[in-house]
C-alpha cells in the first residue's frame, strides 16, 4: 500500500519536472524603472521633450570648470593661485590636465547625446507624430551639436567629426578632421536648424527657453566671424536684429538675476534646475562666489578678475558693478541685500566677482538654477558691428549696433569706431562669460601672443597704501594657442596624432 | 517507539542482578546518548540513555561492542556485574570524509574535482566579523585580501587567479543552498556580513570547473559552499561563547611635524615668489604641531556574544542561536554592529519523508567614513596642516581660516568625520526549507525553496557646521530605502544504487528557477531649522525623490552522474543549461558540461604491500562554466530621466550590444593526494589551466565616443572581449600527530601560485584603467595581450639630473626646454625619466609596465599545539612578489603644494645648496609638474609575512567542569594581526582590490589599515 502511494509520488515528481519550465517571458526583463528607447517617442509630448537634456547635464563640466579656465584664466581676464587651474594662466597645460580633459569629455558628451537624438528620432517616432515636431527636435539637437563642435574646434583645432557614435563605439580608431571641414559641418547643422527650428515670435509651438530659428541664425553669424566671412556675418546678424526676435534688457545687471532667466536678450542659454541633483544645475557661482554667499559649503572664490580686466572698464561703465564686486558695494537683489565685505580680495586681486553669482536660491552645492548664457543678443549687435567695420556692411549701421550696447552700459556713444573698439567692447560686455580667449586667439597668432603676454595677472600688495602691483605676466608660445588633446585619448586613439583628413560629407547626406 | 521503551524496561527488570553497567562519554567527558551497546556475536543489545548510562545483561563474561555514528567503535571484555566507563574517540576521518559538493555530498575519497574544506574549528575564536575574512590562508588557491580595515568591509576573494575583468572576480557563495553574490555594494560592505561565523559548520570551496560546472553560469569565479550547524545526537547542550577585544592601529606614517612643515612652506613660498607666512619665519621656535593621525586613529573596542542551543533526538535535530557583535573602528566615526538569530531544524516526518528548515535573520549597522580616496579622511589627515589645531580653546572645531587655505582644500578631517553621519542599516532574512522523499527503486526526490529578503536603509546627514572659516552651509539629509527579494526553487531527483557490490552509481536530475528583484527610493531634504530632527519633510529644501526598480531571472536544468567502481575508480559527468534574462532573445541560453575522474591507487591490490605512501589518489577533470555578471538590459538602450529647466529630459544611458552573450571559462585540473608517515602527513598537489573567454567587459571606448566621465556621457556597451589564461599550482600539506599523548601538534601549510596572462583582446586593443587621485584622473594600469591583467603602467625613473652635462645629453623631456626656471622647463634636480622606446625624446610613448600586482605566491600556515588542557594556535599568512601602487606616497611627496603636509623626506629636495638631495627640486604647479607623473617611484614591494593570529587557550579539566555542572569551559586570549614583516612603506601591505575592480589590484589610495586586535574570550557549554 505504502509503496503504491510512493510510486504515485514518483509520478507526480515526473510531472513537476515536465511542467516546471517557466512561462515564456520569465527570462524577458526590459527596464522597469526607465523608458526603453524602442518604446519612447510615441507621443508629440515625448518627441518635443527629446532634446531637453541637451540643454543641461552634458554641459555641466564644461561650464563648471573649463569655461572660465580657458575663457578667463588663459585670456588674461582672471587669475588664480589654485594649483589645479593656475596652469591655464601660466600656459603650462598638458594633455594630462584634469580640467582640460573635462572640456573634451563634456563637449563630446553633448555630441554623443545630440547624435543619439538626431539618429534615433527619424526612425523611431510613431507615424502619427507631426513632422514639424520631429524636425524641430532634431534641429535643436543639430544646433546644440554645432555649438559643441564650435567650442571643440576653437579649443583643440582639428578633432574627429563623429556623426554616428554607434558606428565607432567598438572600434574607436578615428582620425581627426580638417578644421575647414569642421566649420563646414557646423555650418550645415546650423543651416538645418535655421530652416527647421520654430520661430520664436510667430510659431505658437515655440516653448520659452528653447533655441529658435533666429538663435541658429545668430550662432551662424558668429561662426562666419571666425571664417572671416564678413558679408555673411553682417547679413545674418542684421537679419536677426531686424527680425525683432530679441532685444536688449534695459539694465545690464538684470541679465544675471535668476528671475530673468530666458529674458528677451537670451539667444541660447543652458537650462538648469534647482532639483538639487548634482550636475543638473549651474555651478558657476560655486567658483565665482565667496564663502557663505550661496547658502552651501561652496563659494570658493576660485579666481579673481585680473588687473588688466579691472582696468579695461571705462569710468562709469554700468557693467563693472554687474561683473565685479568692489569691497563695500551693495547688491539689493542678492540674498535680500548684500554688502561686499571690505576684506574681499579674490586671489589677491582686491575685488570679487558678481556675474553669475545669484546667492542662496535653492538647488544644491554646485547646482544652481540660473541659466548659463551661450549667446546673448548684445553679442549679435557686436557681431554686426565687427562685420561692418571689417567691410561686411555699412559702418554707420555697425556704429549704431555698437552704441546700442554702449548706451545700455550707461556709456557715451561713439562717433566713429575701429575694430579695436569692438574688441574692447566684447571684452567688457562678455567678461567672465567664458568668451574672451576665443576673441583673442582668432585675431591670429602674432596678435594673440603679444596681447596675452601683456596681460597683468599679478596681485595687489595690500600691505602698503596705496596697494602696489606685484606683476605676473606669462608669454605663451604659438603652440599654446590650441590646447593639447587629452593624453588618454591619444593613447586610446593614436590616429589623433596623424594628419587631419578630409571629412566624408556623404555620410550625412545618406542619413538625411 | 513504545515497543522499544517497553523492551528496555523489561530487560532492566529481568536482569537487574548480573547486569553490566556503565557510562559512555566522548573524549571530553561529555555523556553520549544513543550509543549502541551490543554483546558481540549475539542479538543482545541496548542503547545509552540521556546521561550516557547503560545496563546490559551478559553471561559470566562477554565482549561488548560500543558503536556510535561519528565515533570509532570499541570492544571491551566484561564480566557480569562489572561497572565500566567507556570513552569513545571521535572518528576524525569519517567526519571529514563527507564533503559538500553542489547539490549533494560525496565522500572525500571519491571526489574527482578540486574541493577544499575548511572546518569551523579552524577559525573558531578568531575575532573577525564575517566568514570571507576567515577564509584567508585556509585553503590553497583561495586568495583573500581585505580591501579595508573598516569594520564590516568587503574583502576580495580570488579563487585561482583572476577570471574576469567585469569589475568583479568574486566567487558565488551558497549558504545552505541559497546563492549569495560575493560582490560588494556601493559602500564596499561585505555581503556576507549578515552571516554569523559562529553558526558555520563547514566551508567547502569548489575550485575547478569540474566541481563548479553544476552551478553553470555563476560558477566561473569558483563557488563557496557554506553549511551551518546542526544539532548532534547525544550532544544536547546550551553554550555561550563571547569575547571582548581591543583593536589598536598598527602604525603611523611619518609626516612632517610643525617645524618641518614650516620649513617646507617657506621653501614652497620661495618657489611661488610669495612672502613667507609670518608665523613660520623662524621654524625653530615652533612646537611639534598637531599630529593628525593620532587624532583620527584611536583604540577601538570590539565585543561578541553568542548563545546557542542544540541537540537531537532520533527524528529531529535542532540548532538555535543568537549573536551580537559590536565593533568600533580604529578610525574615528566608523563602526559596525550586528544582531543575528538562527534556527536550523531537521526532522524525519515518516521514515521516508524528511523535512528541514534553515533560517537566519540579521540586522547590521554600519557607520561609514569616506576612505581610500584622495579626499578620504585618512588622506586628509595625512595632508593636513600641522599648524592648525583640532579644537579651538572653546571646544569647537578649529579649521582653516584664510581663503587660500580653503582654496587649497585644507579641511578639518575630525570635524568632517564627526559631523557627517553616514549609516547603513541592513536587515536580512535568509533561509530555505526542504522536503525530501525516499522513493521506491532507489529514487529520492528533494524539493527546496530558498529565499534571501533584504531591506537596506541608508542615511546620510550633513548638519550645519562651521569650523575655521569653512561653512557647511545648509544642512542636508538623504535617505535610501531599498528592498530586495530573491527566491530560488529547486527540484532534485536522485537515483543511487549499487550493482554487484562494486558498481556504485548516483544520478542527479535537477531543475531550478531563481528570481531577484529590487526596488528602492532615494529622497533628499535640507534646510532644516536645526540639526536635531533630520527627517524628510521637516526641511525646506527642494525635495528630491528618485525610485529604482529592477529584476533578473535565471532558469536552469542540470544533471550529473557519478559512477564508482570498487572504491578505486570514479567518474563524474555533469551538464547544466542556464537561461538568463541578461541577454537578448537568441543568446539567453548557455550550456556548461564537465567530466572528471579519480583513481584510488592505494586501493589496488598490487599496492597492498607498498607502505611508504598511503591514500594515494590521482584525479583530474575538465569543465566549462559561465559568467553573466552584468547589469540588466545591456542588450538595449535605456533612457535616464534628468531634471532640466525645460522639464524632464531623457538622456541616452548606454550603447547597446544585442550580440552580448555568456562569458565562459574552461578549466582543466589535475591532482594527486597522498599521505606519508602512517597518514600523518597528508599532501594534496593540484595543477590547473583555466581559460576564460568572451569575458564580459564594459568596453573602454574613447571619450570622444562616450563623453568619458562627464555627466551625460553615454556608457560604452558591454561586449564579449578576448581571452585570458590562469595557470597555477595549489599545494596543501597537513601534519597531524595522531595519538593520545599529552602533547599534540597539527599544522597545515597552504601554498598557491598562479600565472595570469591575457591571450586575446578585441583587435589590438589595450585596456587602460585610470584612478582619480589627488585632483586628476591618472592612468594607473594597462592590460594588454601577453601580459597579466592590470599591470602598473608609467614611466621609469633613472634618477635626478645632477649635472648640466647630464641635462644636455639627455633626451628632451615632455617638450620642455632645458632652462633654469620655476616651471615649464627641465633643470637640475628634475627627475630623469628613461627614454624607453629610444626615440630620443621622453613623452607619453615612453610609459611601460612598471609593476605587477599579482603575487608570485601566497601562503598560509596554521599551527595548533595542545598540551594537556592548554592549546596554542599560530596562524601565519602572506604574499610574495606582488607590487603595490602607493598613491599616498605620490600625494605626500608631490612637494610643491602650499598648505599641504608632506613626508619629511621632501625636505631633502634638490637645490643649489643641497645637490645631494634625494627628492626632486620644487617647481610650481601640480598636475603639470612632470616630477609627479606616474612612475616606478610609487611602486612598492607588497610582499609580506604576517602573524595573522596567535591564540592561547585553556580548557578546564573535565572533572573540575563536571563539579561546576558544565560540559566544557574554555578561556582564551588571542592577538590578531600581531606582526607584519614587510618592506612596504604604506600603512598595510594587504591592499586588496580597489572597489573590487580587477583592473585596480594593489592600489593604495589611503586605505583604511587593518588594526591589531587583542582578544579575551570565553566558551562555556552546559
Amino acid at each position: 500500500m505504502k509503496n503504491y502511494f510512493k510510486s504515485k509520488i514518483l509520478v507526480v515528481v515526473a510531472a513537476v519536472f515536465c511542467f516546471a519550465s517557466c512561462s515564456e517571458d520569465f527570462l524577458d526583463r526590459p527596464p522597469e524603472d526607465s523608458y526603453n528607447v524602442e518604446e519612447f517617442y510615441s507621443t508629440n509630448a515625448e518627441v518635443a521633450a527629446a532634446a531637453n537634456h541637451l540643454y543641461s547635464r552634458p554641459w555641466f563640466n564644461f561650464v563648471s570648470n573649463v569655461s572660465w579656465g580657458i575663457g578667463e584664466l588663459s585670456s588674461g581676464n582672471a587669475r588664480t593661485w589654485d594649483a589645479r587651474n593656475s596652469e591655464f594662466g601660466t600656459f603650462a597645460i598638458t594633455g594630462a590636465h584634469g580640467t582640460l580633459t573635462q572640456a573634451w569629455e563634456s563637449l563630446y558628451a553633448v555630441i554623443a547625446q545630440a547624435n543619439s537624438v538626431i539618429n534615433t528620432l527619424p526612425t523611431n517616432v510613431s507615424a502619427d507624430i507631426s513632422e514639424d515636431v520631429t524636425n524641430n527636435s532634431v534641429a535643436e539637437a543639430r544646433m546644440i551639436r554645432a555649438t559643441a563642435y564650435f567650442y571643440l574646434v576653437r579649443i583643440f583645432g582639428s578633432v574627429p567629426i563623429i556623426e554616428d557614435n554607434t558606428q565607432y563605439v567598438l572600434d574607436p580608431q578615428v582620425p581627426r578632421n580638417r578644421v575647414e571641414d569642421i566649420y563646414q559641418f557646423i555650418t550645415m547643422d546650423l543651416e538645418y536648424a535655421v530652416e527647421n527650428l520654430y520661430d520664436r515670435t510667430s510659431n505658437p509651438n515655440y516653448e520659452v527657453g528653447r533655441v529658435s530659428s533666429n538663435s541658429a541664425k545668430a550662432m551662424l553669424a558668429k561662426v562666419y566671424l571666425y571664417e572671416e566671412n564678413w558679408d555673411m556675418a553682417y547679413q545674418l546678424s542684421n537679419e536677426v536684429i531686424n527680425s525683432g526676435a530679441f532685444s536688449l534688457m534695459e539694465d545690464y545687471n538684470d541679465l544675471f538675476l535668476l528671475e530673468n532667466d530666458n529674458n528677451v536678450e537670451s539667444v541660447f542659454a543652458l537650462q538648469w534646475t534647482d532639483s538639487g541633483s548634482y550636475s543638473e544645475g549651474n555651478a558657476l557661482q560655486s567658483f565665482y562666489g565667496s564663502s557663505g554667499i550661496t547658502g552651501f559649503a561652496d563659494g570658493w572664490s576660485a579666481l579673481g578678475p585680473s588687473i588688466s580686466l579691472q582696468e579695461a572698464y571705462e569710468e562709469g561703465d554700468r557693467r563693472y558693478y554687474a561683473t565685479i564686486m568692489e569691497p563695500g558695494a551693495y547688491y539689493p537683489d542678492l540674498n535680500g541685500g548684500y554688502t561686499v565685505p571690505e576684506s574681499t580680495n579674490f586671489q589677491g586681486t582686491g575685488v570679487g566677482i558678481k556675474k553669475y553669482v545669484v546667492g542662496n536660491v535653492g538647488g544644491a552645492q554646485q547646482s544652481y538654477p540660473n541659466n548659463t548664457y551661450i549667446m546673448r543678443y548684445a553679442e549679435v549687435l557686436l557681431i554686426k558691428a565687427e562685420a561692418a567695420i571689417k567691410g561686411g556692411g555699412p559702418a554707420n549701421e555697425g556704429l549704431q549696433a555698437l552704441n546700442e550696447v554702449r548706451e545700455r552700459a550707461e556709456l557715451d556713444p561713439l562717433d566713429s569706431y575701429t575694430f579695436e573698439d569692438v574688441f574692447h567692447e566684447r571684452r567688457v560686455e562678455l567678461a567672465l562669460e567664458g568668451e574672451f580667449w576665443y576673441d583673442v586667439v582668432r585675431q591670429g597668432p602674432d596678435f594673440a601672443v603679444d596681447f596675452l603676454a601683456d596681460q597683468e595677472k599679478g596681485t595687489y600688495d595690500q600691505s602698503v597704501t596705496p596697494a602696489v602691483v606685484t606683476s605676473e605676466k606669462f608669454t605663451p608660445t604659438m603652440d599654446d594657442l590650441l590646447f593639447p588633446y587629452p593624453t588618454n585619448e591619444i593613447q586610446n586613439n593614436p590616429a589623433l596624432l596623424e594628419e587631419p583628413v578630409p571629412y566624408d560629407f556623404n555620410q550625412s547626406e545618406d542619413q538625411e | 517507539m513504545l515497543f522499544f521503551a517497553a523492551f528496555c524496561l523489561i530487560t532492566q527488570l529481568v536482569a537487574a542482578q548480573d547486569a553490566v553497567t556503565g557510562v559512555v562519554t566522548d573524549s571530553q567527558g561529555v555523556p553520549l546518548l544513543g550509543v549502541n551497546v551490543i554483546e558481540k556475536g549475539t542479538n543482545n543489545g541496548t542503547t545509552t540513555n540521556f546521561d550516557g548510562e547503560f545496563e546490559i545483561v551478559v553471561g559470566d563474561t562477554g565482549t561488548l561492542v560500543f558503536s556510535f555514528v561519528g565515533f570509532l567503535s570499541q570492544e571491551i571484555n566484561v564480566s557480569a556485574g562489572e561497572e565500566i566507563s567507556v570513552t569513545l574517540d571521535e572518528d576524525s576521518q569519517s567526519l571529514e570524509e563527507v564533503v559538500v559538493i553542489g547539490y549533494g555530498t560525496q565522500l572525500q575519497e571519491d571526489i574527482s574535482g578540486s574541493v577544499s574544506r575548511i572546518s569551523a574549528e579552524e577559525f573558531e575564536n578568531v575575532p573577525q566579523v564575517s566568514v570571507d575574512q576567515l577564509m584567508q590562508g585556509r585553503a590553497a588557491g583561495v586568495a583573500v585580501t581585505k580591501n579595508s580595515g573598516q569594520p564590516g568591509a568587503a574583502v576580495s576573494v580570488r579563487i585561482r587567479g583572476v577570471n574576469s575583468i567585469t569589475g568583479s572576480s568574486e566567487p558565488l557563495y551558497i549558504i545552505d543552498g541559497v546563492p549569495v553574490s560575493g560582490e560588494a555594494g556601493s559602500e564596499g560592505l561585505s555581503p556576507l556580513a549578515a552571516l554569523n561565523p559562529n553558526d558555520i559548520e563547514s566551508v567547502n570551496v569548489l575550485k575547478d570547473a569540474s566541481a563548479t560546472a553544476i552551478y553553470g553560469s555563476r560558477g566561473s569565479n569558483g563557488v563557496v559552499l557554506i553549511t551551518t550547524k546542526k544539532g548532534k545526537i547525544g550532544k544536547s547542550n546550551l553554550s555561550y561563547s563571547g569575547y571582548i577585544a581591543v583593536q589598536r592601529p598598527t602604525n603611523k606614517l611619518d609626516v612632517m611635524n610643525l617645524q618641518q612643515y614650516a620649513t617646507h612652506q617657506n621653501n614652497v613660498a620661495a618657489i611661488y615668489e610669495l612672502d613667507p607666512q609670518m608665523e613660520f619665519l623662524n621654524p625653530s621656535l615652533l612646537g611639534p604641531g598637531t599630529d593628525w593621525q593620532a587624532e583620527i586613529f584611536d583604540d577601538a573596542l570590539q565585543q561578541n556574544h553568542q548563545i546557542s542551543f542544540s541537540g537531537a533526538q532520533e527524528d529531529i535535530n535542532y540548532f538555535i542561536s543568537s549573536s551580537y557583535t559590536d565593533q568600533e573602528g580604529t578610525v574615528i566615526g566608523s563602526a559596525f554592529d550586528r544582531l543575528t538569530v538562527r534556527a536550523n531544524i531537521n526532522a524525519n516526518i515518516k521514515d521516508w519523508i524528511k523535512t528541514g528548515i534553515n533560517i537566519t535573520a540579521s540586522r547590521t549597522n554600519d557607520q561609514i567614513t569616506l576612505n581610500n580616496a584622495s579626499n578620504g579622511i585618512i588622506s586628509l589627515s595625512l595632508l593636513n596642516n600641522p599648524a592648525t589645531a583640532v579644537y579651538n580653546p572653546d571646544g569647537s572645531f578649529a579649521g582653516p581660516v584664510t581663503a587660500d587655505e580653503i582654496a587649497y582644500g585644507t579641511r578639518n578631517p575630525i570635524a568632517e568625520a564627526l559631523s557627517i553621519q553616514n549609516t547603513v542599516e541592513r536587515n536580512r532574512v535568509l533561509g530555505n526549507i526542504f522536503l525530501e522523499f525516499d522513493l521506491p527503486y532507489n529514487f529520492s526526490f528533494r524539493t527546496e525553496l530558498g529565499g534571501d529578503f533584504g531591506n537596506t536603509l541608508r542615511d546620510r546627514f550633513q548638519p550645519t557646521y562651521s569650523y575655521g572659516n569653512i561653512e557647511s552651509g545648509q544642512n542636508q539629509y538623504s535617505a535610501t530605502r531599498e528592498n530586495s527579494d530573491f527566491w530560488i526553487m529547486k527540484n532534485l531527483l536522485t537515483y543511487t544504487n549499487t550493482f554487484n557490490e562494486d558498481h556504485d552509481l548516483t544520478v542527479l536530475l535537477g531543475q531550478e528557477v531563481q528570481e531577484s528583484s529590487w526596488q528602492g527610493v532615494t529622497a533628499q531634504d535640507g534646510r532644516f531649522v536645526s540639526n536635531s530632527l533630520p527627517v524628510l519633510g521637516q526641511g525646506n529644501a527642494n525635495d528630491l525623490v528618485d525610485q529604482y526598480i529592477g529584476s533578473s531571472a535565471l532558469e536552469s536544468y542540470f544533471g550529473r552522474a557519478i559512477y564508482s567502481y570498487s572504491n578505486r575508480y570514479n567518474v563524474t559527468a555533469s551538464l547544466r543549461a542556464d537561461g538568463s534574462s541578461k541577454f537578448a532573445e537568441g543568446n539567453k541560453w548557455g550550456y556548461f558540461p564537465s567530466v572528471s575522474a579519480s583513481w584510488r591507487i592505494s586501493n589496488e591490490s598490487f599496492m597492498e604491500d607498498f607502505e611508504t605512501l598511503q591514500n594515494i589518489k590521482l584525479y583530474g577533470g575538465y569543465g566549462e562554466v559561465g559568467n553573466q555578471n552584468i547589469p540588466n538590459f545591456a542588450y538595449g538602450v535605456r533612457l535616464t530621466p534628468i531634471s532640466t529647466g525645460l522639464g524632464t529630459g531623457f538622456e541616452y544611458a548606454n550603447y547597446k550590444n544585442e550580440d552580448l552573450t555568456w562569458e565562459s571559462s574552461t578549466q582543466t585540473n589535475l591532482g594527486i593526494d597522498f599521505a606519508l608517515f602512517n597518514s600523518r602527513l597528508n599532501t594534496t598537489v593540484e595543477v590547473y589551466n583555466k581559460v576564460s573567454k568572451d569575458f564580459l567587459f564594459q568596453f573602454a571606448s574613447t571619450d570622444f565616443i562616450t563623453g568619458g566621465a562627464s555627466p551625460g556621457a553615454i556608457q560604452a556597451p558591454y561586449i564579449n572581449l578576448g581571452e585570458m589564461v590562469n595557470k597555477g599550482i595549489d599545494v596543501t600539506l597537513s601534519y597531524n600527530t595522531i595519538g593520545d599523548s599529552d602533547f599534540n601538534w597539527s599544522s597545515t601549510l597552504t601554498f598557491s601560485h598562479y600565472k595570469n596572462e591575457v591571450t586575446k583582446l578585441l583587435g589590438d586593443l589595450v585596456i587602460n584603467q585610470a584612478l582619480y587621485i589627488s585632483d586628476s584622473n591618472q592612468n594607473i594600469t594597462l592590460t594588454q595581450v601577453g601580459e597579466p591583467v592590470g599591470m602598473f603602467y608609467g614611466y621609469q625613473v633613472e634618477g635626478l639630473f645632477r649635472t648640466t652635462a647630464d641635462l644636455e645629453n639627455a633626451p628632451i623631456q615632455f617638450g620642455r626646454p632645458v632652462d633654469d626656471a620655476l616651471f615649464g622647463t627641465t633643470w637640475l634636480g628634475d627627475i630623469k625619466y628613461k627614454d624607453v622606446n629610444g626615440d630620443g625624446v621622453v613623452d607619453s610613448d615612453d610609459r611601460t609596465v612598471i609593476g605587477n600586482p599579482h603575487p608570485d605566491f601566497t601562503f598560509g600556515f596554521q599551527n595548533n599545539f595542545s598540551y594537556k588542557n592548554f592549546d596554542l594556535s599560530v596562524f601565519l599568512q602572506g604574499s610574495y612578489g606582488n607590487d603595490i601602487f602607493n598613491g599616498v606616497k605620490r600625494t605626500l611627496t608631490a612637494g610643491s603644494s602650499y598648505y599641504v603636509n608632506q613626508f619629511p623626506i621632501v625636505l631633502d629636495y634638490y637645490n643649489i645648496n643641497n645637490t645631494d638631495g634625494q627628492q626632486p627640486r620644487l617647481v610650481r604647479g601640480s598636475e603639470a609638474n612632470p616630477n609627479i607623473r606616474i612612475s616606478d617611484r610609487y611602486i612598492d614591494d607588497g610582499s609580506y609575512l604576517r602573524v595573522q593570529n596567535l591564540t592561547l587557550g585553556y580548557t578546564l579539566p573535565s572533572d573540575v567542569s563536571e563539579r561546576l555542572h558544565l560540559n566544557n569551559l574554555k578561556i582564551y586570549g588571542s592577538v590578531q594581526n600581531l606582526y607584519t614583516l614587510t618592506n612596504y612603506e604604506g600603512y598595510d601591505p594587504e591592499v586588496g582590490t580597489f572597489n573590487q575592480n580587477t583592473l585596480l589590484m594593489g592600489v593604495d589610495n589611503g586605505r583604511y589599515p587593518s588594526p591589531r586586535t587583542f582578544t579575551l574570550g570565553l566558551n562555556v557549554e552546559l
